[in-house]
């Protein structure tokens, strides 16, 4: 794996760690906190490596 | 086959306006069309229902890069802004401006265009420098409604404004066109649009504040603060794209998102204040929620409309649409579009649009260009008015949205026939991407 990739997969993982951590803060809206989730899924996805 | 399809499509417009009624959000409202749509078309198989998962989750990822396009973005941006760089420029135009007014007005609308070229969406621009740039017009004595206006109409520029057009950058993705050839294709018209906007709604001047009372009432710069502070992350930003054009072989593909990253680097660095990047990390991601769920459901519904043979549909209604009327509707229907879908009017009408001229002989990229100044006009109509509602925000117009919005209508007339002729004549307009290759 080449080093840019591995530094799009810190982006990724980064950008993922902010999304999970605003969505454990998010306690009132529903649907902020599904859009929260539905985000996560590609990126989720992208840094386990899951296709 | 057709009124199966037909009886999918029913079910997913209803699915729509039913979560709308219900007032759930844009997002929302579109999942629930793609949802619904899935779920009719497993009745007949397109898809059967045990692929409806992977149907949604494969429709997850056509924008990922988007999406990290958009959040590193926006994190440049507002490090910039949390630096004080965004109200030094605002105060420095002022001040050595200030009596030359075309040139300050012209320098605000650059400073306006900026971040949502950058990031691809206008609202990012209102966001991170529309409250100084707004007061800044203010004291330049254009009136508040105008001042709406104008904001209203430079954000929506910004967003079609290159290198970041997600308009065309869900085209290109949708259509396996190259996004290369945007940067004078876009970037000519964004600022020949942005200047006459520049006089038509800035020209009138009524009363004007001095420039000593101007300064005082504008956000002061953090102490420290310096031209070069606020220029070099854009240096190395253009440096970036600028290099891997001239030295192409000789330097890896950073990639938009990274060319960010590494900008937001230096801009920490030179801040002069510490900034506490989590935080604004965080505040950043919060305030893109919108924009990035946008760009999951959009490619769900389109994933959903492909495997229901909805997309079809709509493409065969676009093909047989006589020629002439489809260009006179352009006006209607990409406004409306971008109003209901946002940017997922791109890949539900915009995909079948560009297929179709690309077919007849016209020029797919000056195309989408040409569309994607039509897009941003919509963003002041309802349901979302995401721009048209920001502009009021940020000027603090207290008068009816739609008296401002009439406010912008030479402008608005101005783009909308600009657009429609890139379109008619894009296959003339070719140099362009010449140009910009």
């Amino acid at each position: 794996m080449s080093l840019i990739m591995i530094l799009y997969y810190i982006i990724s993982a980064y950008i993922a760690a902010m999304v999970i951590w605003n969505f454990l803060h998010e306690k009132k809206n529903a649907n902020d906190m599904i859009l929260y989730l539905l985000i996560l899924v590609p990126l989720l996805l992208r840094i386990l490596r899951i296709k | 086959m057709t009124f199966q399809v037909g009886i999918i499509l029913l079910v997913m417009v209803a699915a729509y306006a039913v979560a709308k009624a219900k007032k759930l959000s844009v997002e929302l409202s579109i999942f629930a069309a793609a949802l619904a749509g899935g779920i009719a078309g497993a009745f007949v198989k397109t898809p059967p229902i045990a692929d409806l998962p992977r149907q949604f989750i494969e429709g997850s990822f056509p924008y990922l890069d988007v999406m990290l396009l958009f959040s590193t973005a926006t994190i440049f941006m507002a490090i910039i802004s949390e630096s004080g760089g965004v109200n030094y420029v605002v105060r420095g135009t002022i001040r050595l401006f200030h009596n030359k007014r075309l040139i300050a007005l012209f320098i605000l609308m650059i400073i306006v265009l900026i971040p949502g070229a950058l990031t691809g969406a206008g609202s990012v621009s209102l966001l991170v420098v529309g409250a100084p740039v707004a007061m800044a017009l203010k004291l330049l004595g254009i009136s508040q409604k105008r001042v709406a206006a104008m904001m209203f109409i430079w954000a929506g520029l910004s967003a079609a404004a290159p290198p970041v057009n997600i308009w065309a950058m869900i085209l290109c993705a949708g259509t396996a066109i190259p996004y290369v050839g945007f940067e004078f294709t876009l970037g000519i018209p964004v600022l020949l649009l942005g200047t006459f906007t520049l006089f038509v709604l800035g020209w009138k001047k009524e009363a004007a504040a001095d420039v000593q009372t101007a300064l005082r009432n504008m956000p002061e710069a953090p102490k420290g603060m310096t031209w070069w502070r606020v220029i070099l992350p854009f240096l190395v930003f253009f440096g970036l794209i600028v290099a891997s054009r001239v030295w192409p072989f000789a330097l890896p593909i950073f990639g938009l998102p990274l060319e960010f990253v590494i900008a937001a680097v230096v801009a920490l660095l030179v801040s002069p204040h510490k900034i506490k990047i989590l935080t604004l990390s965080r505040d950043t991601m919060k305030r893109l929620l919108p924009l990035l769920a946008t760009m999951i459901v959009v490619g769900m519904l389109q994933q959903i409309m492909t495997a229901t043979g909805v997309r079809g549909l709509l493409s065969f209604v676009v093909i047989s649409t006589p020629l002439i009327l489809l260009y006179v509707l352009l006006a209607v229907i990409i406004p409306f579009s971008e109003g209901v879908l946002t940017y997922g009017a791109a890949a539900i009408l915009g995909i079948p649009l560009v297929w179709f001229f690309d077919s007849i002989g016209l020029h797919a990229t000056v195309a989408i260009a040409g569309l994607s100044l039509l897009w941003p006009l919509g963003d002041g109509l309802p349901p979302t008015a995401l721009i048209g509602r920001l502009s009021v925000m940020v000027s603090e117009y207290k008068g009816s949205y739609w008296s401002f919005i009439r406010t912008a209508w030479l402008p608005w007339l101005v783009i909308t026939i600009v657009g429609i002729l890139m379109v008619v004549y894009s296959a003339k307009l070719e140099f362009l991407v010449r140009w910009s290759m």
